[in-house]
């Protein structure tokens, strides 16, 4: 005897005209969401967060959020609802795909029932991959078709509805073709006050020699509970990097992870994250070397305020096998109060003899020199903070391709400091 | 008419190994004008660079006694940012590098941490301020796009130094060792970059060990500084006078008994 919920999800994903197979699929994982574990992080205790605590699959039109300012972003996602689509027809006719999700699994469904949680992440890894294969309820697709190189930056702008109560599960799905090239720019907001559950799965398919940058700028809502899971499998030449500013106010649990597979492939995996008042993050920043003579990088600062917690633990893995590889890491946190708990721990696990393997890890105060120079020409202590807090994160803040969406990111960390250092006055 | 004022100043630093602090300036007096430039030789470690990082409120040194004025206020207690909103700018020998915060971003949040929160620099002056400045300092306009000296070679720092200077228009500049590791040319532009400072709103102390920078900016007085304190003052003839005698020939002409740091 099946649950009620159990009903209402296969009810509603048939009222969705959702294929058998994705109903089947959410069912599926629907089951394994008592059975499985939350993923693990070290010292990071999370347990009682209300992860899976939403259970309704709902599409709400949000279409009325359309927020007045004119985004420059080729898709605009509210909540559930697509609002903005404004994207080259040239490369439409290439054949390359970019809608939501849900549009897609209309159009090329085959492409969908493929990868969908099957190959990179899979729905039966964890509770909250469960949870978010049962519930996803919006997301975008991005397809390249082989050697399809796009200079210009695809930008995304996703917010997440909380003018309502209702759970917002995005799933991303990102496949380049062999020799393909892209840049993709994510801004994700939070609109509205409800507490609602944020669940972010992004799938990353890179094949042979292709070359892909993804940058992404973060500014939910501190009522927001937010899980995310990004991954990439990267194939032999391949080239992958990330660049994740976690500006986020609200309580997060992540995993960040690139999969060296194909022999020479790269990945350089940056993040920034900042955290303030009681706000607690947990991140694991994973890349593992699988292929021989692959590459992978890893570099993040973090940045403590208020009696915030940020654990921010860097994992290289260099499987036995991938002999002539690389790996790289640097973790820095910057405490900017006594009361806040921090740590970047590099972790590095090697199963190979002939690697090569770094790391660096620091906790430290912000640089005082630093400071003594900015106020030597009359700029006020808050406002030295700030600049140095911002060269503290000028490596991934540089990493970001475009200039407008870098100025982007330096106004929001402006915006979520001047709120902080207000606060303190 | 502005006066900076150094009276019987003592300083100590802190020895952050041994944890003790040693007295370097031993009571330094020092009156500059507006209009007026001075220069400090010396010898290695008699602490012209001491009395320099005092005088903008570098945390690490510790005023004993004595005070410093500007225009009869005392600066001792106000933050470092105080001072130079009061007019003070210390062109460091070590210029901190900011990557992330652009040359031009820095430039206007130091000029507009001097004016009303409500009216920041017009852009077009602004922007018509730092083109002739760079062109007077033979400076690229892309060097205002690159981070805050991440990445300058040692005379593009002096530079940048000399470019702040010239943007922010301090009522007192201190120059310390702006002329270290200048190669002749350099040095020309910098001393072009000083001199077109020179006017009678406008006061400077170069703290210096060799006396060719003197040649192109040519002080008005110069002061000799041994062992922590001013030992003699006099024109530009007296800097020339130690170019050929050296230090220690003016040491035993004044009958101190001084042992000068790089003396054997």
């Amino acid at each position: 005897m099946k649950s009620d919920r159990y009903q209402e999800l296969k009810h509603a994903s048939q009222l969705h005209q959702e294929p058998d197979w994705l109903t089947a699929q959410r069912l599926n994982a629907f089951d394994l969401i008592g059975q499985l574990k939350l993923p693990h992080m070290q010292r990071f205790a999370y347990e009682n967060w209300p992860l899976t605590k939403q259970r309704n699959l709902v599409w709400q039109d949000s279409k009325e959020q359309m927020l007045d300012k004119q985004s420059t972003a080729n898709l605009i996602q509210i909540g559930e609802t697509k609002v903005q689509r404004k994207f080259d027809p040239r490369l439409d006719k290439k054949g390359v795909i970019f809608a939501d999700l849900f549009a897609v699994l209309k159009s090329r469904p085959e492409l969908i029932k493929n990868y969908l949680m099957k190959q990179v992440i899979k729905y039966e890894e964890n509770k909250l991959t469960a949870y978010h294969m049962a519930y996803m309820n919006c997301g975008y697709v991005l397809y390249l078709p082989s050697n399809c190189v796009i200079n210009k930056p695809i930008e995304v702008d996703l917010v997440q509805d909380c003018t309502n109560k209702n759970a917002w599960i995005p799933h991303i799905l990102i496949i380049a073709e062999k020799g393909s090239q892209v840049k993709i720019v994510q801004h994700l907001k939070t609109i509205g006050n409800e507490p609602n559950t944020a669940n972010m799965v992004m799938e990353v398919v890179a094949k042979a020699n292709s070359h892909i940058e993804i940058s992404s700028l973060e500014e939910l809502n501190k009522n927001t509970l937010f899980y995310f899971n990004r991954r990439a499998n990267i194939a032999e030449n391949a080239h992958v990097e990330w660049a994740i500013g976690l500006m986020n106010n609200c309580d997060t649990v992540g995993d960040l992870d690139s999969e060296l597979i194909g022999e020479g492939s790269y990945a350089n995996s940056k993040a920034i994250a900042i955290t303030s008042g009681k706000q607690k993050v947990g991140f694991n920043n994973r890349v593992t070397n699988r292929g021989l003579h692959t590459t992978g990088l890893i570099n993040q600062r973090g940045v403590l305020l208020d009696s915030s917690k940020l654990i921010f633990d860097g994992i290289g893995q260099i499987v036995h096998g991938a002999h002539g590889s690389n790996a790289d890491q640097k973790n820095r946190v910057l405490m900017m109060s006594d009361e806040a708990k921090g740590d970047a721990n590099p972790l590095l696990l090697i199963d190979e003899n002939d690697v090569i393997a770094a790391h660096a890890a620091s906790v430290g105060p912000v640089d005082k020199m630093q400071m003594y120079y900015l106020m030597s020409r009359g700029i006020s202590y808050a406002k030295a903070q700030r600049l140095v807090i911002r060269g503290f994160l000028g490596a991934v803040i540089d990493a970001i391709p475009a200039k407008n969406v870098r100025q982007n990111m330096i106004d929001i960390l402006e915006r979520k400091l001047i709120r902080e250092q207000n606060k303190q006055h | 008419m502005s006066i900076l004022e150094v009276k019987n100043l003592h300083v100590e630093v802190e020895d952050t190994e041994k944890k003790v602090r040693k007295e370097i300036l031993k009571g330094v007096n020092l009156t500059i004008k507006t209009g007026e430039i001075h220069a400090i030789m010396g010898p290695n470690g008699t602490g012209k660079s001491t009395l320099s990082e005092t005088i903008m409120g570098n945390p690490h040194y510790y005023v004993t006694q004595g005070n410093i004025l500007i225009d009869g206020e005392s600066i001792l207690k106000m933050t470092v940012d105080e001072r130079a909103r009061k007019g003070l700018f210390l062109a460091m020998q070590y210029p901190a590098e900011i990557q992330g915060v652009t040359n031009v971003e820095f430039l206007r949040a130091a000029i507009n941490a001097r004016r009303p929160k409500d009216k920041p620099v017009p852009v077009t002056d602004f922007l018509n301020d730092l083109d002739q400045n760079l062109n007077l300092l033979d400076m690229s306009e892309s060097m205002t796009e690159r981070y805050l000296n991440q990445g300058f070679s040692g005379g593009e720092k002096k530079r940048n130094e000399i470019l702040q200077m010239l943007m922010i228009k301090p009522k007192f500049g201190v120059l310390d060792e702006i002329d270290s590791g200048l190669d002749i040319d350099a040095l020309k532009v910098v001393s072009r970059g000083i001199n077109a400072m020179r006017s009678s709103s406008f006061g400077a102390l170069m703290i210096t060990h060799y006396q060719r920078l003197l040649n192109y900016v040519v002080p008005d007085v110069v002061h000799v500084m041994m062992d922590g304190r001013i030992v003699k003052d006099g024109t530009s003839e007296l800097a020339k006078k130690l170019e050929d005698e050296g230090y220690a020939g003016l040491r035993d002409e004044l009958g101190l008994h001084i042992k000068l740091t790089d003396e054997d």
